[in-house]
């Protein structure tokens, strides 16, 4: 019994062992396509969102342009085109309007609400005046 | 130059029995026969200087002292600190008891003033004879002492002539001086022991935008600099002062763009554009978008702001210091 048994097992432990298949955890793409509003708005730390009109605000952004409508005071004043500093890691968003030099801004890109947050910060005037904006993909 | 009448602070009043006010006088007058004494009997001041020029100041100063005492001599000034008076300053000063001009030099911030609980001499000035009536924060205490100690015996009556020169800054502003003079033994130990005076409002007629230190502040803008595609606040204070407006329900902003090229762009209809937020207590505020308010173009930028503000009906306006002159707010960066 113990010469028919051995054998077997032995056999099961061989096809028992097969490659694992390793998948690697992809990070979520960055994905800007679609119309975007202000939800926030501050300036040296000074929340103005209910203080200042931003609710006409859009920001359309395509694979690789973004058009403006209703323009307030951002990081440029006219549509062009828009990048990433990394595709699959951005820390910055980088923003050529047409005839103008790039202008970058950090980038944060935090889920809140189960919504994309996309947060930049910029300064439109003299440098030392910052603004945060928090825009959120509208409806 | 002209003689200035002298303004001494107003102390603090509290309510006190029959009795105690009686020992409080009697102490007085004890104080007064047998104690020491120290006033400043007049300030000669110039009305006002031109920025960067140097500002003349003549102080005459009586000392009565009743026991003997080895002491520097102590001059302070009130200053606007953009002056930077502790480099640009200048005290000397004559007396019957010396000979010639005696040199006075700067103390060390952080040198402790005697009898001061620790403070050094700005802080316990500050703390002790106060602002003058300045109303925005950005002065400053200078105190210099005498280079030499001088002896005075019991019973005497000294007579100093203070010489205070100081450069000014460039600035364009309105300022209330103020003088303190004491010695290094006594300090601010009690009210007998220093003296202080103020000059009325001082002006430089220098560059820029008018710094005034004097006259309430009904409007301010937010943030201090900025340029045209900025964000600014500007605010209206009812409260500060009585104006044409204490009874507005509604207040508007009326506002010039002054082009780079000289043209004044004029926004000054009572609408949503134009309208402040109420905060309560008669104060107001706007925040504006100068590039969309004047509706520039591309190539077009602002210098400067001219601004009033009106009741609904446009009629009642207000401007800088409650007057009709407007407010003036220059675009620049640091």
């Amino acid at each position: 019994m113990k010469k028919i048994l051995l054998p077997i097992l032995c056999s099961l432990a061989l096809f028992a062992c097969k490659p694992e298949l390793m998948i690697a955890p992809s990070e979520p793409v960055k994905n800007l396509s679609g119309n975007w509003q202000i939800i926030k708005a501050t300036r040296n730390g000074t929340d103005l969102t209910t203080r200042f009109d931003f609710s006409q605000f859009r920001i359309h952004f395509t694979d690789s342009s973004y058009t403006i409508d209703s323009l307030v005071p951002f990081i440029v004043s006219r549509n062009g085109k828009w990048a990433f500093d990394d595709p699959t890691y951005p820390f910055k968003l980088s923003f050529q309007a047409t005839d103008s030099s790039a202008k970058t801004s950090p980038l944060q890109y935090p889920v809140t609400e189960g919504q994309r947050n996309l947060i930049i910060t910029f300064s439109p005037g003299c440098s030392l005046n910052t603004y945060q904006y928090t825009l959120q993909k509208a409806n | 130059m002209h003689n200035q009448p002298v303004q001494h602070n107003p102390s603090g009043k509290r309510k006190l029995s029959a009795g105690v006010i009686w020992k409080i006088i009697g102490g007085l007058l004890l104080l007064i026969i047998a104690a020491c004494g120290i006033t400043i009997d007049n300030v000669a001041i110039p009305a006002s200087v031109n920025g960067g020029s140097v500002l003349p100041i003549t102080l005459n100063v009586t000392i009565k002292i009743d026991q003997g005492q080895t002491s520097n001599f102590m001059v302070a000034v009130l200053v606007p600190k953009v002056w930077k008076t502790a480099q640009n300053a200048a005290i000397t000063f004559t007396s019957d008891i010396t000979s010639g001009d005696q040199a006075m030099t700067v103390i060390p911030a952080g040198t402790p003033a005697p009898q001061g609980g620790g403070m050094d001499w700005p802080t316990l000035l500050a703390t002790k004879v106060g602002n003058g009536g300045n109303l925005l924060p950005d002065y400053e205490w200078v105190a210099f002492y005498s280079n030499a100690s001088y002896p005075v015996s019991d019973n005497s009556t000294v007579h100093a002539t203070v010489s205070i020169k100081i450069k000014t800054s460039p600035d364009n502003l309105l300022f209330k001086l103020g003088y303190c003079v004491a010695n290094s033994t006594d300090g601010l130990s009690s009210s007998d022991r220093y003296a202080t005076a103020y000059s009325g409002c001082f002006q430089v007629n220098g560059t820029g935008d008018l710094i005034d230190f004097c006259n309430p502040q009904i409007s301010t803008v937010d943030p201090r600099t900025s340029l045209d595609n900025d964000i600014i606040t500007l605010s209206f204070d009812g409260g500060v002062q009585s104006t044409k407006l204490d009874n507005a329900s509604q207040v508007y902003l009326c506002i010039s763009g002054i082009t780079e090229s000289g043209d004044s762009l004029s926004v000054c209809t009572q609408t949503d554009a134009t309208k402040m937020t109420t905060l309560g207590l008669n104060k107001w505020q706007k925040d504006i978008w100068p590039r969309k308010l004047f509706n520039l173009s591309a190539s077009q930028h602002l210098t400067g702001l001219r601004y009033w503000f009106t009741d609904a009906s446009g009629n009642n306006k207000v401007g800088y210091a409650g007057g009709t002159a407007p407010f003036l707010y220059t675009f620049k960066c640091q």
